[in-house]
């Protein structure tokens, strides 16, 4: 699905180059459980804007599919990001205003969706990740773990080939961490999506089929647990 | 439709902060209605003063002014006994042939013309020698002269001159049949001073004239104080000066075909009367001084640059306040854009918002507007317009009487002050205004914020710190 041929990031902070990732070698394959681990700062959230067409390389090129995403149009990107990517942030990032079921819904308005599909595709996938009788509560009538779990709905409601999460437990506590990681290995289980986990805890990484590990820009993978 | 979703959950939960945009936009908007209303009542007010002193339908008046240095005037000897004298005066007028009033009406874009015939009766005492005192002086006891105005009117054309501004109070106006009548439409003002009705007779040169009707004119309106049919006022026998009236009128009243024809009618008649004075309304205009005259000039002027000065600034605190709320909001922009969302789509949401915020604004700033021109009401003073009279239509000034006799004067260039209240007028253009220029306001400040919001990577919107 993916092959990442010598991505290089760079970024020029007031006078400052800094290298995010230095020559990143990787293959991802269909359906594929890849961890990401490293420190921060290492360039593993980098690594993951990139993979999700949030960011472009400054050097190499990135393949999905036969397409390279790092010549790929703006508008063509966000199509893309649209159709085929579904995020999953560790502060959430809900809109704020909207209650869980519209919060849900956004992810398929720039889809050709009809209302009413929309709306009721909305509601299943907040019942599949068990949050059904909060679809009006606002997020900050949400804990920690109910916000997370409208965000990996609505990440997943478009039906995504390839699911990215960044830190997804990062902001949650113990119980609640076990539930969220125990919820998107059952996900993944269930629709054998693409899931690149970046995290720094060490045990959550273990539940991959493989595990990369980010030094200082650069990638290095060898087979987790499940692998 | 989700974008309608969004919108209402949007101003919802972020209302205080629309309220405060809106209400930033409507303080710069509620100026702006109030010193257009000002404006335009301060020019209603004008013109109705000008429309009084010649009627609403002159667009030009026509009068030949004296040779300068001359006055009419006279004197009386004290005889024997005590004399009544009464004296027609036609002021400061050169008479005009009725002859012009036909030319002028032959011209080509003269609607109408019609002459008038204003005059000043006074009546004095001149005293007997035997009650003068040392020297001369005047007895003690000796009444003071009165005067007043007559105004001859062309009946045949009572929608032309000071006359035709008035409205009839009681009994009734002019009829054409009335011309060789001794009939008299007397002013409200000078009616209750004089205590006359209808039925009532007044004296003019030894002739009786009924009141036939009572008129009241408007502020600044018809100086005269007794109308009389034209053909009457020109039968008079005349004081120094003049032998007889008849076919003279001293004031000619002309309308023009229309607005744009008044200049080429003006030209046309100084070619046809060299020596007269043609004045349009236009030319009053200039003429008028009195607190009117400043008011208007200050709302104009200083109005005019405090309200711009007003609205931008209210624009540049909408501007702020949007992009400041926008600034908050890159995160969440961030997002829909990671979800896919076109950034045409995001800039459009934020340009709603800002509409939506915009009506408001313009409601609220239409309300402050009326709030601003009833307080404009409340608060004005009456201002005062001064206007140059015709001259020899005020009444007869400097009566002297010494020991050779009594001598009297006219002084040309006296001035009519007329009082006026400002109303502020907002009309339905400057309510479209206002909402125009808070639509726009509010545009303005969405899209200051939103483009810079959506201009922003994903990645970097959403590495903001929450």
């Amino acid at each position: 699905m993916y092959t990442l041929t010598n991505v290089t990031k760079t970024y020029r902070i007031d006078s400052h180059t800094v290298s995010a990732l230095q020559g990143v070698d990787l293959v991802i394959e269909d359906g594929e459980w890849l961890a990401v681990q490293g420190r921060t700062g290492s360039g593993k959230t980098t690594l993951l804007q990139i993979l999700g067409g949030l960011d472009r390389p400054s050097a190499g090129t990135i393949t999905f599919d036969d397409q390279d995403l790092a010549t790929l149009p703006e508008t063509r990107l966000t199509e893309f990001r649209a159709a085929s990517i579904g995020f999953v942030f560790q502060t959430f990032n809900l809109l704020p205003t909207l209650p869980a079921l519209e919060n849900v819904e956004a992810a398929l308005v720039p889809q050709r969706v009809s209302p009413a599909e929309r709306r009721a595709r909305a509601a299943r996938t907040l019942e599949a990740v068990g949050l059904g009788d909060r679809a009006q509560h606002l997020p900050s009538e949400l804990s920690g773990g109910q916000q997370q779990r409208v965000g990996i709905a609505r990440a997943l409601v478009k039906e995504p080939k390839v699911l990215l999460a960044d830190e997804p437990t990062g902001n949650l506590d113990g119980d609640t961490r076990d539930e969220i990681i125990a919820l998107l290995e059952r996900l993944w289980q269930e629709h054998r999506f693409t899931l690149v986990l970046v995290t720094h805890d060490p045990a959550l990484a273990g539940h991959a089929q493989r595990v990369g590990v980010m030094r200082d820009g650069k990638l290095a993978v060898g087979k987790g647990a499940r692998g | 439709m989700f974008f309608l979703t969004y919108l209402r959950y949007e101003l919802r939960q972020r209302m205080r902060q629309a309220i405060l945009i809106a209400v930033g936009l409507a303080v710069g908007i509620g100026l702006v209605v109030t010193v257009i209303a000002a404006s335009a009542g301060a020019a209603n007010a004008q013109s109705s003063v000008l429309h009084g002193l010649y009627g609403i339908g002159t667009d030009i008046t026509v009068t030949q002014a004296p040779p300068p240095g001359s006055h009419t005037g006279g004197a009386f000897n004290p005889g024997s006994a005590t004399q009544q004298i009464e004296e027609l005066l036609n002021g400061q007028l050169n008479p005009l042939n009725a002859s012009s009033v036909a030319a002028i009406s032959r011209l080509h874009s003269v609607a109408a013309a019609a002459g008038g015939l204003v005059l000043t009766d006074t009546k004095l005492t001149v005293p007997s020698t035997s009650s003068l005192g040392p020297g001369g002086q005047p007895p003690a006891n000796l009444p003071a002269p009165t005067s007043f105005i007559i105004d001859g009117v062309d009946l045949t054309h009572l929608g032309l001159g000071p006359f035709s501004s008035g409205q009839i109070s009681a009994g009734r106006t002019f009829a054409v049949s009335d011309g060789n009548a001794n009939v008299a439409v007397v002013d409200s003002n000078y009616a209750t001073a004089n205590k006359l009705t209808i039925g009532s007779t007044i004296t003019i040169a030894q002739t009786r004239f009924t009141v036939i009707g009572i008129v009241q004119q408007p502020q600044g309106g018809g100086s005269a104080d007794v109308y009389i049919p034209l053909t009457r006022a020109q039968a008079f026998g005349m004081g120094p000066g003049v032998s007889t009236l008849k076919n003279l009128v001293n004031e000619i009243y002309v309308a023009a075909a229309s607005s744009s024809d008044v200049s080429t009618v003006q030209a046309e008649i100084a070619r046809l009367l060299p020596s007269a004075t043609v004045t349009t309304s236009g030319n009053l205009a200039s003429a008028v001084s009195g607190s009117l005259a400043a008011a208007t000039s200050l709302i104009s002027d200083l109005g005019r640059w405090l309200a711009i000065a007003v609205l931008i600034a209210a624009f540049a605190v909408a501007s702020l306040l949007t992009m400041a709320s926008v600034a908050r909001r890159v995160r969440e922009f961030g997002m829909l854009k990671a979800l896919g969302w076109r950034s045409r789509r995001i800039i459009a949401q934020v340009l709603a918002e800002s509409c939506i915020v915009g009506i408001v604004g313009a409601v609220m700033g239409i309300a402050l507007g009326f709030s601003g021109a009833a307080l404009v009401d409340i608060v004005a003073p009456p201002l005062s317009a001064i206007v140059a009279q015709n001259p020899g239509s005020a009444p007869a000034q400097d009566i002297s009487f010494n020991g050779s006799g009594a001598h009297y004067q006219q002084e040309p260039g006296s001035t009519n002050t007329v009082l006026v209240h400002l109303v502020a007028a907002v009309t339905a253009n400057t309510l479209l205004l206002a909402v125009a220029l808070a639509i726009a306001g509010a545009l303005i400040a969405g899209a200051f914020g939103s483009w810079r919001a959506a201009r922003l990577r994903p990645a970097e919107a959403l590495s903001q710190v929450a």
